[in-house]
């Protein structure tokens, strides 16, 4: 009896503890009111707190992160947390005023699919990580702010280990947001997969029925049994419970005739395969988030109906098989497309040889991700409205990463993960000219070598 | 004598071993300008021991003399060329009258408020709307807040057919392969270029090889490709390093023995043009026809120019060298990367353009920094000489895509992302159109919205530079063949 009681309570503080806002503990994060051992609040109370450091970005162009843009406004940073967001703030007695006079403040970039930037390789990050890698400065130049490390995708069962990883140059504490935020599968799956998934789902959909019901039970009969974790159930109970993000990545191939010239970069996928993947969405329950479908502009209601995002990269050019033009074939208004229909979208760059997940030194200027917002930029090209696009590559993002809660706008209580721009976010002139993380100034362009040569061209 | 810092790109390290060799060949002086472009010497035959004292503050220069292509232009007109096959102008195309909000004919002023009126494959006016009278039966099509534009020029492209074979690694050199046999209008690529406002294409072999063949200028439309022909040859591609080390024929691969290659077959062709040239004078026997050397001795005629995919410093230098100054040939550096940059003024001096392009950034070790390849090319600079050099100027700079690597819908972002580090925009839009055309000596025909030209335009709805902007309309020799769906404006 004892022990089930036990159970029950550290299941209570268990999920209580993995409570989205809860993020990796940091130097300098304010005390929250998160669990605490009753025994320890009154210490706690007697406990002077630390002042709030505040920092003021004053008098730019405020692009929120959710599609509004305010003139001329405030931002008030507090410790490592936007504290609030407007015009003729009144800032604290001790603000630090950065002045952004004629330039713009947007939400840091999100990138879905990243690699390098100081991060590990796989789980646990947080002990992989370096804060001091070069290329950091490299990511925050591109306007990086935060980037989806690690693996995605599992073979016929939901598998990957990955972290949400924040530039936070020279901060060991602040670089990992979250880790497995995003399980992932790739389809098509063989039959016994596809079998063998849907009985899992439903066991764990049925134990965490069982675990809400046991209270009510347990009052009814003392002697009642806990309810008992199906097997290896772990990752599929955090999708149920909201705690990771569904991935659905393609692993079959498809018609793709560039594969060869173009680096290919894994195949396509055609209406039937968006179609499995949208059938994992229902056996959950939940929307997923479906990687490159490159003929997900055939479908759009589909994915919306089932509360789906997508991940695309505007610039993959795949032609329709000939054999099945139909359902086939990417477009490059595939972002509009989707928009319209409400699909929430993220952009990434083109993979294969010549694309890339990373900030290299040697890419193809365009192409990598230096200068993540081409893409954005051609999804407009394509049709989706400017003030929409830099969702992909903010909120939208972060709420497909599973860390929009924290990341991703401009908005009270969110991460302090600013970017100061000499222009418009989607300009292809335009530079970064001061990054905050976690509320500190992580680079400044003046005062690094990789682009302080360059000025905006005025034209 | 300075020492230079390559960058340590493993690719490099491994192919040129010779790096300290070749970098003292270069004198560090830089002369102050002389009144003469003309005057200024390549600086591998400069003498190097005028270097300046410490103390000794340095002469301001006078601004860089304009660029003027080496092209010695001696077949006046398509009429007197003997080798190279010109395409057909003026074919029947309806009368149009396009108005947009803003025409850049690019070589002259901007007019807003204009009119283009087409008719016939060629541009008949332009102008103010206000000032231009549309002939009766011309239809007009307006095209509202549009920018129009000349139709992009692409030097190096290879989608221009679904074949993706273009690497024949036969010989060291294969002069004897030729893309024109290979064009089809309605391959899923054209379409792309299309969509991005590309109207005319060098399309040229790979670089497996040292020579991959000769290319072929074509537009991206026309009825059937002898239609769509601009000229055959465009150009002899050839790869000077970079690409061809990978293995072909039968003989090594170093820097020095793939030159050789290149060399004798350029020389082989030449011996058969001053045996032709005998036999046209009267004083020596028919040479036997040989369509390779036929075609070779076409680029002695200086009827089409040497395309050549050449990178870094010092293959540049050996292209410059080699090329262009030893052999005396029309060349244009095509796929300019990495840190040939630096032999900016040079290029100048030796009148040898350059198409930057696709990789647009070079990260320099030395200095830490993204360096804008097609910026450090047209601006000059330091670029890590000891006095600042100059570039090639608004009229020696091109930009190209090497397609499909990068799509061809991307050339305007390879425009942009020069832009974004260092290349003036005006100077972006020249490289797109008129500065290609001109490389290749087809400016005569395309590259500008001059009254005669061919009626190539690109209907963009905003600066075509942004990546955000797209094409509304194409039309190539005076038809519309691309308008924009909404729902699907390209795969």
């Amino acid at each position: 009896m004892r022990k089930s009681t036990l159970f029950v309570l550290s299941l209570a503080l268990l999920s209580a503890a993995d409570l989205p806002s809860q993020g990796r503990g940091r130097r300098g994060r304010r005390p929250t009111s998160a669990p605490t051992p009753p025994a320890a609040a009154p210490k706690q109370e007697e406990k002077p707190k630390d002042p709030k450091q505040y920092t003021a970005i004053v008098g730019g162009d405020v692009y929120i992160g959710t599609g509004q843009r305010l003139t001329g406004a405030t931002v008030l940073i507090a410790d490592d947390k936007i504290e609030k967001v407007g015009h003729n703030l009144k800032l604290p007695e001790g603000t630090t005023v950065i002045d952004a006079k004629g330039k713009t403040v947007s939400p840091g970039f999100v990138i879905v699919q990243g690699s390098g930037m100081g991060a590990g390789f796989s789980s646990p990050f947080k002990d992989t990580v370096n804060p001091f890698a070069p290329d950091i400065k490299q990511g925050l130049a591109a306007g990086i702010t935060s980037f989806l490390a690690g693996s995605t995708s599992s073979r016929d069962r939901l598998g990957g280990s990955n972290a949400v990883i924040k530039l936070a140059y020279g901060d060991v504490e602040g670089m990992v947001l979250k880790e497995n935020s995003v399980v992932g599968i790739s389809v098509p799956l063989t039959r016994t997969a596809r079998d063998s998934l849907k009985t899992s789902v439903k066991a764990a959909k049925d134990y965490l029925a069982a675990v809400a019901a046991y209270p009510a039970k347990k009052a009814k009969d003392p002697k009642a049994k806990a309810p008992k974790k199906p097997k290896s159930a772990d990752q599929i109970l955090s999708v149920l419970q909201g705690k990771a993000n569904l991935w659905v990545a393609f692993g079959g191939g498809g018609f793709n005739p560039f594969r060869r010239m173009a680096g290919g970069g894994g195949g396509a996928s055609d209406v039937a395969s968006i179609r499995e993947a949208l059938e994992i969405a229902k056996m959950f329950g939940k929307g997923v988030v479906i990687q490159k479908p490159t003929s997900a502009w055939l479908v759009p209601d589909e994915i919306a109906a089932t509360g789906s995002s997508v991940i695309i990269s505007p610039r993959t050019r795949l032609p329709a098989d000939p054999k099945n033009p139909d359902r086939t074939g990417t477009n490059i208004a595939s972002a509009a497309i989707l928009a319209k229909a409400g699909v929430p979208i993220a952009v990434t760059c083109p993979s294969g040889r010549f694309g890339g997940g990373g900030v290299g030194t040697n890419g193809i200027l365009g192409q990598d991700l230096n200068t993540p917002n081409v893409d954005a930029a051609y999804a407009v090209r394509g049709g989706l409205e400017n003030r929409k696009a830099l969702r992909t590559l903010t909120l939208d993002a972060a709420n497909i990463m599973g860390v929009g809660d924290r990341i991703g706008s401009l908005e009270a209580g969110k991460d302090a993960d600013i970017l100061i721009l000499d222009g418009d976010p989607l300009h292809y002139s335009t530079f970064v000219t001061t990054a905050i993380v976690n509320g500190k100034v992580v680079y400044e362009k003046g005062k690094e070598a990789l682009y302080r040569h360059i000025s905006r061209p005025k034209h | 004598m300075m020492s230079f810092r390559f960058p340590a790109l493993a690719a490099a390290a491994l192919l040129f071993p010779l790096t300290a060799t070749a970098q003292e060949t270069k004198p560090v002086t830089v002369k102050p300008a002389t009144t003469k472009p003309a005057a200024t010497k390549p600086a591998a035959t400069k003498p190097a021991e005028e270097k300046p004292s410490a103390t000794e503050q340095p002469p301001a220069r006078a601004p860089a003399p304009p660029f003027k292509m080496w092209h010695p232009r001696t077949p006046k007109d398509e009429a007197s060329h003997k080798v190279a096959k010109w395409g057909p102008r003026g074919l029947p195309s309806p009368g149009y009258a396009f108005f947009g909000a803003k025409i850049l004919p690019i070589t002259s002023a901007p007019i807003f408020d204009g009119v283009v009126i087409t008719k016939n494959g060629k541009i008949e006016a332009i102008g103010k709307a206000s000032e231009v009278t549309v002939p009766a039966g011309y239809e007009r099509v307006d095209c509202g807040d549009s920018t129009i534009i000349p139709g992009i020029v692409e030097l190096h492209c290879h989608v221009a057919s679904p074949s993706f074979d273009l690497n024949d690694t036969v010989h060291p050199t294969n002069p004897e392969f030729r893309t024109l046999d290979l064009i089809s209008m309605e391959h899923d690529q054209i379409k792309v270029a299309r969509a991005g406002g590309v109207s005319t294409v060098l399309y040229i072999p790979g670089s497996g090889s040292n020579m991959g063949g000769f290319g072929t200028l074509t537009k991206t439309w026309g009825k059937s490709p002898e239609e769509a022909l601009v000229r055959f040859p465009g150009s002899l591609k050839i790869a000077q390093a970079g690409n061809p080390e990978r293995g072909s024929g039968d003989l090594g691969s170093g820097m020095m023995g793939m030159s050789e290659g290149i060399r004798m077959t350029l020389l082989d062709g030449k011996k058969y043009w001053q045996d032709m040239l005998a036999f046209e004078a009267g004083t020596g026997p028919k040479p036997v026809f040989d369509p390779t050397l036929d075609l070779i001795s076409g680029l002695w005629r200086h009827e089409y120019p040497l395309s050549v995919h050449t990178q870094i410093y010092q293959v540049v230098l050996q292209t410059l060298q080699e090329l262009r100054l030893e052999l005396g040939l029309w060349t244009v550096i095509v796929h300019g990367t990495f840190d040939g940059y630096r032999l900016s003024e040079d290029l100048l001096a030796a009148g040898l353009p350059v198409a930057g392009g696709p990789r647009a950034y070079h990260f320099d070790r030395k200095t830490g920094s993204f360096q804008g390849v097609l910026a450090n090319y047209a601006n000059g600079g330091e670029l890590g000489w000891r006095q600042p050099v100059y570039g090639l100027g608004r009229d020696g700079i091109g930009v190209n895509t090497d397609s499909p690597v990068v799509a061809q819908e991307q050339l305007t972002l390879q425009a942009a992302m020069g832009v974004r580090l260092g290349l003036p925009h005006e100077w972006a839009l020249r490289a797109l159109t008129i500065n290609a055309a001109h490389f290749v000596g087809i400016d005569h025909r395309v590259g500008s919205l001059e009254v005669g030209k061919d009626a190539d335009l690109g209907i963009w709805n905003g600066d075509p530079i942004d990546p955000r902007s797209h094409v509304r309309k194409l039309v190539v020799n005076g038809t519309i063949c691309y308008t924009r769906d909404p729902n699907r404006p390209t795969w």
